[in-house]
């Protein structure tokens, strides 16, 4: 005997094909219309209506408590209102630039330098040239930094959220028991004092770095520079690739890792684990952002207080970082106006001139500002920990570090998301420094071509 | 009253059945009741797969003011030819493998073992639970502090139980952090099929082991010819299910070593996400999801197919 449901079953014909498809082709036809029929109900007019704002502001998480307070205390001063959203840092370039390919208006956010002029290119960031003063701020900027946001063609597409320059820290004491009088000024000084300081059962693994796959790109150049190597030339040709020095340096970096100066998890820590190691006495020397001497300090291990400060080399150069500020693409002059005055007080000075947003990150976390004036300026001397050598500091900004402009060309995040996979490779000894520098080269001509895998 | 002859079914053997108002109206109903469903589904699912397949045939602007321009197939030829491509389909596969052989068979091991009687039987089944409940990033998260060669359990573990005689980086290995990407999936994916073949268990009529048991049939036997029989309908859907969460793998694999180290974790799924958010280069991130969800599709259907051609044999 047939159950009720089966004999229900076959009186009810199923859902057909013909009207499925004519219910999914309504949706689909709703669903495509719907984003243009609320875009046409809600642009009424054009982009020079009175404007009302609040601004809209995204930045990562670093501190947010802090980005909202300095941003409340110049809302309070202006008037006007800011609406300050904050993403978590890990992942944020592919969140803003999915926020922005799905329509999201920001008018100011926090950007990755190697994504800045890739920004402006897609009409997601605006170009400063014609804001009042931005001539005056460019001109108060190191001239090392200057090439991070002033384009080869003059344009002007972004200003300091913060800068940083790659510096050597070491542990003194330990230096002192493998009897070694001064830290290494060269890549080859740096392999012969780990090897020194391991032989002499100090430690292990002295030498430590953020070598994780998204960070090898940094160390490229820093490492490059610090052999006196130009990466890449003003038509971003990758001009390393010619340079006999550039094999040498991945013989030295491969060499730090496989003979195990270098621990094997230096693949995948990360720096609050490696200032860690340095605060512990884990490890000897750490190559990163100056600003990591805070955070090895503020952990109060018991080797906090003998880890000091010094250049990555002596002669030649190191890697100036900074991440940045830019406008949003807003064509509302009285809109541009209110962001501007936002942008200058959070990347450059308050309304009385003080690098007062500036002063408050280098209390936080040791961050820099790329301006001379920053580093004499006695709120910021006062805001620094003594523990920072302020002169030096500015000296390897001013004279002793470079930007490398290419690193804000369009083709450039292609290229940078390449580059651990082939170092990683290096390092892992699947490939010579000769394959490496040819990898990296191809890289860079790939990515300034059609791109590729 | 009028009435409306349909076609029941387009089986020439099933007769006509005349429908009346009230069946019409349960149908209007039903139409009614499902159409929030498949609207959904068309807007969520079908509108952004036609809109991927479109985009990997287009060179499309990163800020996506339009299509951009037609390329035909390049973006398929350029992946196609890219060695990256082919190295990350070898790690995929090899992780797949991994991932749908052991959770398949440690879940299944799992719900047989759960379907036992002993002290404590509840609360080892409430237990089952607890990895799937947790996301899949939180899991990956956690797996790398446990594998962790400083301060992560696993070392301890392994060293108390005399497998290795120091702590070691497993995931600065190549070899051993592939290995403990499918371990730390699987640890979650094999909780998602212990409780469906569970519930499958608990439909196995007890007469029938014990008839079985009378006959002289073994464990071995009775597990073979009557459980796993019984749960083959179950089978079937947790190792489809199984197939296409492996290719679809993304986020333990990125939280535990964003692919590395080198590529050795690289899977398909890592390098979409690099070429469509990162890079932004939306063509050749579309042509390679097309290519990856036509993998799993061509898995899924693959599975389907073998496991119910060797039921009815």
């Amino acid at each position: 005997m047939r159950s009720n449901a089966t004999q229900r079953s076959q009186r009810l014909p199923a859902l057909g094909r013909r009207a499925f498809l004519k219910a999914s082709g309504g949706g689909l036809l709703l669903a495509a219309a719907g984003p243009a029929l609320l875009s046409a109900c809600g642009s009424g007019g054009g982009s020079q209506e009175a404007w009302e704002g609040p601004i809209s502001m995204l930045g990562w998480d670093f501190q947010p408590d802090m980005i909202k307070q300095l941003v409340a205390d110049w809302s309070a001063e202006s008037g006007h209102e800011v609406d300050v959203a904050i993403l978590p840092n890990v992942g944020y370039s592919a969140a803003i630039q999915t926020r922005l390919r799905g329509g999201d208006k920001i008018d100011l956010f926090y950007n990755f330098a190697y994504n800045s002029r890739k920004f402006v290119e897609e009409g997601w960031a605006s170009t400063l040239n014609d804001l009042p003063g931005i001539d005056d701020l460019v001109a108060d900027l190191f001239e090392s930094s200057r090439e991070r946001h002033v384009t080869p063609e003059g344009d002007i597409i972004s200003v300091p959220y913060f800068s940083a320059v790659h510096t050597l820290h070491y542990n003194e004491r330990m230096l002192q028991e493998a009897g070694l009088s001064a830290p290494p000024t060269t890549l080859q000084e740096t392999y012969e004092q780990s090897k020194a300081i391991a032989d002499a059962g100090l430690v292990s693994s002295p030498y430590v770095a953020y070598w994780v796959k998204e960070f090898c790109e940094e160390y490229l150049h820093t490492y490059l520079l610090a052999e006196g190597i130009t990466a890449f030339d003003d038509d971003g040709n990758p001009v390393f690739a010619d340079d006999p020095k550039t094999e040498g340096v991945f013989e030295w970096w491969q060499t730090m890792y496989r003979e195990g100066l270098a621990p094997a998890s230096v693949l995948n820590d990360d720096p609050g684990k490696l200032s860690n190691e340095m605060a512990q006495g884990n490890a000897a020397f750490f190559v990163l952002h100056h600003y990591f001497l805070t955070s090895i300090r503020d952990l109060a291990g018991p080797e906090s207080e003998n880890v000091l400060l010094a250049p990555v080399t002596a002669q030649n150069h190191t890697l100036q970082i900074g991440e940045v500020l830019q406008m949003g693409a807003n064509d509302n002059e009285e809109a541009r106006a209110a962001i501007w005055e936002l942008m200058k007080y959070y990347g450059w000075k308050d309304g009385e001139g003080r690098y007062s947003v500036f002063t408050e990150w280098a209390k936080a976390a040791g961050l820099a500002a790329p301006y001379p004036g920053f580093f004499t300026d006695p709120d910021v001397v006062e805001a620094f920990p003594d523990y920072y050598d302020l002169s030096q500091l500015s000296q390897i900004f001013d004279t002793g570090s470079k930007v490398v402009p290419a690193r804000t060309s369009a083709w450039y995040p292609d290229f940078q998301a390449k580059v651990g996979d082939v170092v990683h490779a290096l390092l892992l000894g699947e490939i010579t420094p000769k394959d490496t520098v040819a990898q990296l080269a191809d890289a860079a001509t790939s990515a300034q071509g059609s791109g590729g895998l | 009253m009028s009435t409306t002859t349909v076609r029941a079914s387009r089986r020439a053997d099933t007769p006509a059945v005349r429908v009346g108002p009230l069946a019409r109206a349960a149908r209007r109903f039903g139409v009614r009741m499902v159409a929030p469903s498949a609207l959904l589904l068309v807007v969520l699912l079908a509108i952004p797969s036609l809109l991927t397949v479109a985009y990997s045939v287009h060179k499309v602007p990163s800020n996506g003011a339009s299509l951009g321009e037609f390329v035909g197939f390049d973006n398929f030829a350029v992946v196609l030819s890219s060695p990256v491509f082919w190295s990350s389909m070898r790690t995929t596969l090899i992780f797949s493998a991994g991932f749908v052989v052991l959770s398949t068979v440690i879940g299944l091991a799992t719900a047989v073992l759960l379907n036992q009687e002993f002290v404590g039987r509840s609360f080892a089944r409430a237990l089952l639970i607890v990895p799937w409940a947790m996301p899949w990033l939180v899991l990956g998260i956690l797996w790398r502090w446990y594998a962790d060669g400083s301060v992560g359990g696993l070392n301890s573990l392994l060293l108390t139980l005399g497998v290795i005689d120091d702590y070691q980086e497993f995931l600065a290995d190549p070899t051993s952090a592939l290995l403990l990407t499918i371990v730390a999936a699987v640890w979650r994916q094999a909780s998602f099929a212990g409780i469906l073949f569970l519930s499958g268990l608990q439909t196995l009529p007890a007469e029938l082991n014990e008839a079985a048991e009378l006959d002289g049939a073994g464990i071995w036997g009775r597990f073979l010819h009557i459980t796993l029989a019984w749960l083959r309908p179950v089978l079937i859907t947790v190792t489809v299910l199984n197939v296409i969460y492996a290719f679809l793998q993304f986020d333990v694999i990125f939280a535990m070593t964003q692919g590395g180290p080198g590529d050795a974790t690289q899977v398909l799924s890592i390098l979409i996400y690099r070429q469509l958010f990162v890079v932004t280069n939306i063509g050749l991130g579309s042509a390679l999801a097309v290519v990856l969800g036509g993998l799993a599709l061509v898995g899924g259907l693959v599975t389907v197919k073998l496991l119910y051609s060797s039921e009815s044999r």
